[in-house]
């Protein structure tokens, strides 16, 4: 489902986010990568929704190669990708319902279709009385459960996270990973940058450890974790 | 699924995504409605100027200017000219190829029609009529009439009946001018305050993607493609300019009824009655397309060139 082959990318100026990072994922896995701050969770993410290029190697998503793929398909890129944000970058001016709907009414779906598939997923995030909310009245994990209703609404195949439980309290951000691990179950490939190592060794799931830009380990689901 | 069907299916897409561009763009302009409301106004003021320049030289173009008949000149002959020698003036004058027609007022015709239309009664009181015979003539249209019109009444200044001779060319040519240097001003002002219009709500949506930098970045990262990004800004100047043109129409409207009156009076005073006219329903849907389509030109302006300023995606997560 996820590709890396040899993977480096390089920003202007010299600094290495990525050196030759390899590894897959596979269709229907968890998996969680982790590593101290700069080292490379995000520029993974950015390159898996064509907001950066590497500057080696390939990256392979869902069978496309992202390093070929032209800027012009990088909207259809990102349509078959559900991203959470450690800001959940939630549209202030919209309510909860408008903001969940926004990838539907991007892919232009009837009105019916999309009141129908809203209401699921804030049902599925236990937001199902608050859709006529406003952003701000919620709380900061109510506002990430939008932003993740938002992210699986359209049911792409792939969920990435950012560091989702960055500004969550523990029992929050326990109650958030076993949301993703029911969307894994439901058969979503999800991928979740995260440096909360506990909960990390809590979920039990496949590890990736980067350092510096570089793969240091890749714990398999079930071991006692980085 | 067939390629027709996949075909319907995505243009059945792209109408649900413009109809939801198209009004959320107005309610957008609906939830700043003062904001909105000093922007048409601007927009209403700036489409107002070439208009109401242009209707003025409509309505002076209807009260009967035209050359021809403003061209006549009015021969007086001397008093005591009798009938017949004034008919056989008449008709030698006409014979000219530079007079198209002639008409003879005898001095009772005069008074008569002094009387009708100054409701001066006190004529009455004169012993004698002391108006004289006038030939009204009237020229043979065509190129170079203002030389013409000079040559006939120096030639008619020259027989013995005529005392004097009137006419009005050289202030009718002026009026000419002034018409035609009117109708240019409004070609020159329809330019520019087009493109004012075009700034206007150029510089308006390039607010507005400012303000909005931060929904733009969020429908890119969901997987918005450019062109959806765009439709609301567009839509916006969409309407900016159709409200625009629709302020402009209720200004034009409004100084109409206001000027209508006291023009009324001033025209009747010249023995014009015509009302003003105002803008047809031809003219108003051509402003009111002239003021979509130069909103939406605007708008394109703006999009195209500070949409491309904007990084998406820079907020997420550090490098």
């Amino acid at each position: 489902m996820i590709r890396f082959d040899r993977v480096s990318k390089r920003y202007p100026g010299g600094v290495s986010a990525l050196r030759e990072l390899s590894f897959e994922i596979a269709r229907g896995e968890m998996v969680f990568l982790t590593g101290h701050s700069g080292a490379g969770k995000s520029t993974l993410l950015r390159l898996l929704l064509m907001l950066e290029r590497a500057t080696r190697g390939q990256v392979v998503l869902d069978g496309r190669n992202l390093t070929q793929t032209a800027d012009r398909h990088a909207p259809a890129v990102r349509q078959g990708v559900g991203m959470i944000f450690q800001d959940h970058k939630l549209l202030a001016d919209k309510t909860v319902f408008d903001n969940v709907a926004v990838p539907l009414m991007i892919a232009g779906h009837r009105y019916a279709e999309i009141r129908k598939r809203v209401r699921g997923a804030l049902k599925m995030v236990g937001l199902e009385d608050r859709e006529r909310a406003w952003p701000l009245a919620l709380s900061g994990g109510e506002q990430q459960r939008v932003g993740v209703a938002r992210a699986v609404v359209g049911m792409p195949p792939v969920l990435l996270a950012d560091e989702p439980t960055g500004n969550l309290d523990p029992d929050l951000s326990r109650e958030l990973f076993d949301l993703f691990r029911t969307l894994n179950q439901r058969g979503m490939t999800v991928l979740i940058a995260s440096h909360d190592l506990d909960l990390v060794r809590r979920m039990k799931q496949r590890v990736l450890v980067l350092s510096k830009g570089a793969l240091v380990d890749d714990l398999v689901a079930g071991s006692a974790g980085p | 699924m067939s390629l027709l069907s996949k075909l319907a299916r995505r243009w059945r897409a792209a109408v649900r995504r413009h109809s939801y561009s198209f009004f959320s763009s107005l309610g957008a302009l609906m939830s700043h409605r003062v904001g909105t409301l000093m922007t048409v106004l601007v927009l209403g003021i700036a489409m107002l100027l070439p208009l109401g320049l242009h209707l003025t030289l409509v309505n002076l173009d209807r009260m009967d200017l035209r050359e021809e008949q403003w061209g006549a000149l009015s021969v007086f002959l001397t008093p005591g000219a009798q009938e017949p020698q004034v008919i056989e003036l008449a008709t030698e004058i006409e014979s000219l190829d530079a007079v198209s027609g002639v008409e003879a007022v005898s001095p009772e015709q005069g008074l008569a029609e002094f009387r009708e239309t100054s409701g001066f009664g006190a004529v009455d009181l004169l012993g004698d009529n002391p108006l004289p015979w006038v030939l009204s003539i009237t020229p043979t249209p065509g190129e170079g009439l203002e030389q013409r019109v000079g040559a006939l009444s120096e030639a008619l200044l020259g027989r013995g009946l005529v005392e004097r001779v009137d006419y009005d060319r050289k202030w009718l040519q002026r009026l000419g001018h002034m018409l035609d240097l009117g109708h240019a001003a409004v070609t020159v002002l329809v330019l520019l305050f087009g493109v004012a219009v075009v700034v206007v709500v150029a510089n308006t949506i390039r607010l507005d993607v400012a303000a909005r930098a931060e929904e733009i970045e969020v429908l890119s990262l969901v997987g918005a493609w450019p062109a959806f990004i765009r439709q609301p800004f567009l839509y916006s100047g969409f309407w900016y300019g159709l409200l625009g043109g629709v302020m402009a129409m209720v200004l034009v409207n409004l100084g109409l009824e206001y000027l209508d009156r006291p023009l009324a009076r001033l025209l009747a005073s010249y023995g014009h009655e015509a009302p003003l006219v105002g803008l047809g329903l031809g003219q108003t849907l051509g402003l009111l397309l002239a003021g979509a389509v130069l909103g939406l030109a605007g708008a394109w302006v703006a999009v195209q060139r500070h949409l491309r300023q904007l990084r998406v995606g820079g907020t997420l997560g550090k490098r």
